[in-house]
């Protein structure tokens, strides 16, 4: 089943830029990632999704169900983590935890007080008086307490020490298992890396390339990264098939995609120090991607 | 500088909005008088010695079939809009950067909190003089096209140096809201709350004779139209109480704006 | 929609209860002077007779209830609706508003709720504030008119005045509302609404000074005469009308506009 289905989904929204033809699909269980530059569309994406805002055209689906027409009823299983989180005044954390809670048909104070003991939250204090971290908690707690089908993170990490992002993941990833959808936007390559299963990636307003995260990382590029003895001639990897080529003294960085076999023949003519060759991370292929 | 021109610009279209509204107040008060200039002849001749019952209603002696005698009345509502103008000013120019969380960006600049203050201050000030610019030309431009009897340009005059010392008072009292208060989003409340409770208590010294002592404490009291129109010239004890409050106001916000933490 | 109405209802809780307690001891306040109105009202009243009847309409008291301690609360009623308006439209301006400027939207509408809830749930907490502050209202000042006054009112004729502060509540706390439904971002409730309902009352007032009538079907502080409703111990059935007309118009296109805009970004 498809947890989120978007049929050209766009959205205008004056003069900044929105999203065109945005056709996105996630199926339940999935891990995925949204990834592009900050600008790219991905919140305008995600306030859709949540009918915070409506589609200029083009359609989107949560559950199977229109989100327009019935946005309230989906949300019963949404959970929701701002990038930015500002709550009400003169309310204390355990004040807003249970007001969200109560908009859900459930009871979710289990839930609520394992999470709070995860995060480390103490629900006494105001939460005008919390660091930014420690708000950046409670909207993960408030978020995620009425056990949702499907978890949406906008750029969830910020603020987050690395010890507590682990956690956070950790739990992502245990709800994951628990057969939940996650969809996590962000412009952090890493930790869609850690975390998500396939990735769409967002340029300019509309998705570019939809992959999974393991035929990313295994797309026929490598990484060359090579030192040798003696000057190296720039001509040596005028091949096709070599991109990104970078030269710094008697150091060499570069993509490759192709026979193999051609560019090792070059290599071995040069006098090595070092070789590597490895898979690109996602932030090669980003940078790719943006070329 | 850049503090100034950064206000400035941040306040035109509220300033323009403001003034076209004023322009819009003086406009249709002074049409308004002119449907009643031809019909209430004679009723004016019965105002005179009537001085209770006038009083009563704010309207003790002066000729309201003249076009200036009119605008007195138009007057108070005048200083009512600017006294709002001014206070929600003074305390939002102060108070937006902790609300908006830009006090961070603008406190880790090389600028001490009185320069901040004191281009604040200044920027405002720009913004009360040219509002009543607008309603100084408004008001000669509007009373002057009704008016028979000699030049009513120099009265209109004072009646905007009275004016601006009443804008003067509210902007200090906003600007000191925001200076003092640790919650930024009380500054505009606690200033416009202060400016109704005066305004309350000048209609309530309309109606009573019985505490003339307590018009010291609302500003409305103290540039009446009516009063510097008879008198043709300002009460320098209201001058001189203006300032002192502009002083005291403006010390007490420079002074807790500089020791107090900001709230970000 | 409960949980919404209750937290709504504790968010104005203060303000509700500063404002109710500001109208009661500005009323109070007026009232206190009436002894000393009231010893003036033979030497008035023979000087009033003496007046055409034009000129005593432009004062909006009539001859034979000016003394009384009805008019005298007719007359110092239109400043206590003055502000009560002020509350009326802070409270409408705000209610919707305060959450996309206080960033909170985000959380609001990403919860299992129609906006049409919410608007109901914010609308209801709005009303039932109104309705507490005029309920405590009513019953404290036939109290303070008894003791402060020193005079006793007919408590029909009170109501039916005073009924009015509600009335006129409303038609504010609609329109507010429906700024608040329409306008994305409003940088300043109190800019909005102090402007609003002074610019009501100055156009009213100016127009009674100059017996102009026709304003009375444009500002709510003119929809009731309370010299008519103290003579007749009824209201003018078409400003009713018009008063009903307005807020639901208001109230329904709050709703129509609030359900299909989209909502800002933080």
């Amino acid at each position: 089943m498809n947890v989120i289905e978007t049929n050209k989904l766009t959205k205008s929204c004056g003069t900044a830029r929105g999203i065109i033809d945005v056709d996105l699909v996630v199926e339940e269980g999935e891990l995925y990632g949204f990834i592009g530059p900050n600008g790219a569309g991905k919140s305008t994406t995600i306030r859709t999704l949540l009918s915070l805002i409506y589609p200029t055209s083009g359609s989107a689906k949560i559950f199977g169900k229109d989100v327009v027409e019935f946005g309230a009823e989906i949300k019963e299983d949404i959970g929701y983590l701002p990038s930015e989180v500002f709550y009400y005044d003169n309310m204390k954390v355990k004040d807003l935890l249970n007001y969200s809670a109560s908009f859900y048909k459930k009871d979710c104070t289990k839930r609520m007080r394992e999470l709070v003991e995860i995060m480390d939250l103490d629900t006494h204090k105001r939460i005008d008086d919390l660091s930014y971290g420690n708000k950046k908690k409670v909207g993960i707690v408030q978020g995620l307490l009425h056990e949702p089908k499907l978890i949406i993170l906008d750029e969830p990490t910020g603020g987050l020490d690395p010890l507590m992002q682990q956690k956070f993941f950790n739990l992502l990833k245990e709800e994951n298992s628990k057969g939940v959808t996650i969809l996590l936007s962000s412009h952090i390559l890493g930790e869609v890396q850690r975390l998500c299963d396939r990735v769409a990636i967002i340029k300019e307003g509309r998705i570019v390339n939809v992959e999974k995260m393991s035929d990313l990382a295994k797309s026929n590029y490598s990484r060359f990264k090579l030192e040798s003895r003696t000057p190296i001639e720039k001509s040596l990897f005028a091949l096709d098939g070599v991109s990104g080529l970078k030269m710094e003294n008697n150091s060499v960085t570069f993509m490759f995609k192709g026979d193999i076999n051609s560019i090792i023949k070059i290599v071995a003519s040069i006098d090595l120090l070092t070789l590597w060759v490895e898979e690109p991370d996602l932030e090669d292929i980003f940078l790719h991607y943006y070329e | 500088m850049n503090i100034v021109l950064r206000e400035l610009k941040a306040h035109r279209k509220s300033l323009i909005a403001w003034s076209v509204g004023m322009v819009f107040l003086i406009l249709a008060g002074m049409t308004k008088y002119s449907g009643f200039a031809n019909s209430g002849q004679s009723a004016n001749d019965l105002f005179k010695g009537l001085p209770g019952l006038a009083a009563a209603f704010g309207i003790e002696s002066v000729d309201l079939t003249q076009a200036i005698g009119f605008y007195s009345v138009l007057f108070l509502y005048i200083l009512v809009m600017t006294a709002i103008h001014g206070s929600l000013l003074g305390a939002e120019i102060i108070s937006k950067e902790e609300q908006e969380k830009t006090a961070e960006f603008l406190f880790s600049k090389p600028v001490t909190r009185t320069q901040v203050v004191t281009s604040k201050l200044f920027a405002a000030l720009v913004n009360l003089l040219a509002l009543n610019l607008v309603t100084l030309v408004a008001s000669v431009i509007m009373v002057g096209a009704y008016n028979t009897g000699e030049s009513v340009t120099p009265v209109i005059l004072l009646l905007m140096v009275g004016l601006f010392f009443v804008q003067l008072i509210f902007l200090s009292i906003g600007i000191a809201a925001a200076g003092i208060s640790k919650k930024p989003k009380l500054a505009a409340p606690v200033a416009t709350g202060l400016l109704l409770a005066a305004f309350f208590l000048s209609l309530w010294l309309d109606i009573t004779k019985k505490y003339p002592g307590l018009k010291y404490l609302t500003p409305f009291k103290y540039f009446e139209g009516r009063v510097i129109i008879n008198h043709n010239s300002l009460d320098p004890l209201y001058v001189a109480i203006s300032l002192g409050i502009v002083a005291v106001m403006l010390l007490a916000a420079y002074l807790r704006y500089n020791s107090r933490d900001l709230s970000v | 929609m409960m949980n919404m109405l209750i937290h709504e209802l504790r968010q104005n809780q203060k303000a509700t209860i500063i404002w109710t307690l500001s109208l009661v001891a500005g009323a109070a306040l007026y009232l206190s002077i009436f002894p000393a109105f009231v010893t003036e009202a033979d030497t008035l009243r023979k000087m009033l007779e003496g007046f055409p009847p034009t000129f005593r309409k432009a004062f909006g008291v009539t001859l034979e209830s000016f003394a009384t301690v009805a008019g005298f609360y007719s007359m110092i009623l239109s400043y206590i609706m003055l502000a009560g308006s002020i509350q009326a439209m802070n409270l409408g301006t705000s209610i919707v508003s305060k959450e996309e400027r206080g960033k909170t939207a985000e959380f609001l509408l990403t919860k299992p709720v129609r906006r049409s809830q919410i608007l109901t749930a914010k609308l209801l907490a709005a009303f039932i504030s109104l309705l507490v502050t005029n309920v405590v209202y009513l019953v404290a000042v036939p109290l303070i008119i008894n003791a402060m006054a020193g005079a006793i009112i007919d408590i029909k004729t009170f109501l039916l005045l005073s009924f009015t502060l509600f009335f006129v509540q409303l038609f504010f706390l609609g329109l507010g509302f429906l700024v608040s439904a329409w306008a994305s971002r409003i940088r300043s409730v109190l800019a909005v609404s102090l402007t609003t309902v002074f610019g009501f009352y100055i156009a009213g007032a100016l127009d009674s000074i100059i017996g102009n009538t026709a304003i009375r079907y444009l500002t709510p502080f003119k929809y009731f005469d309370f010299a008519y409703i103290v003579k007749n111990s009824s209201y003018e059935l078409q400003f009713v009308l018009i008063e009903v007309i307005v807020v639901i118009l208001t109230i329904i296109t709050s709703y129509y506009v609030y359900v299909k805009r989209d909502i800002r970004s933080t």
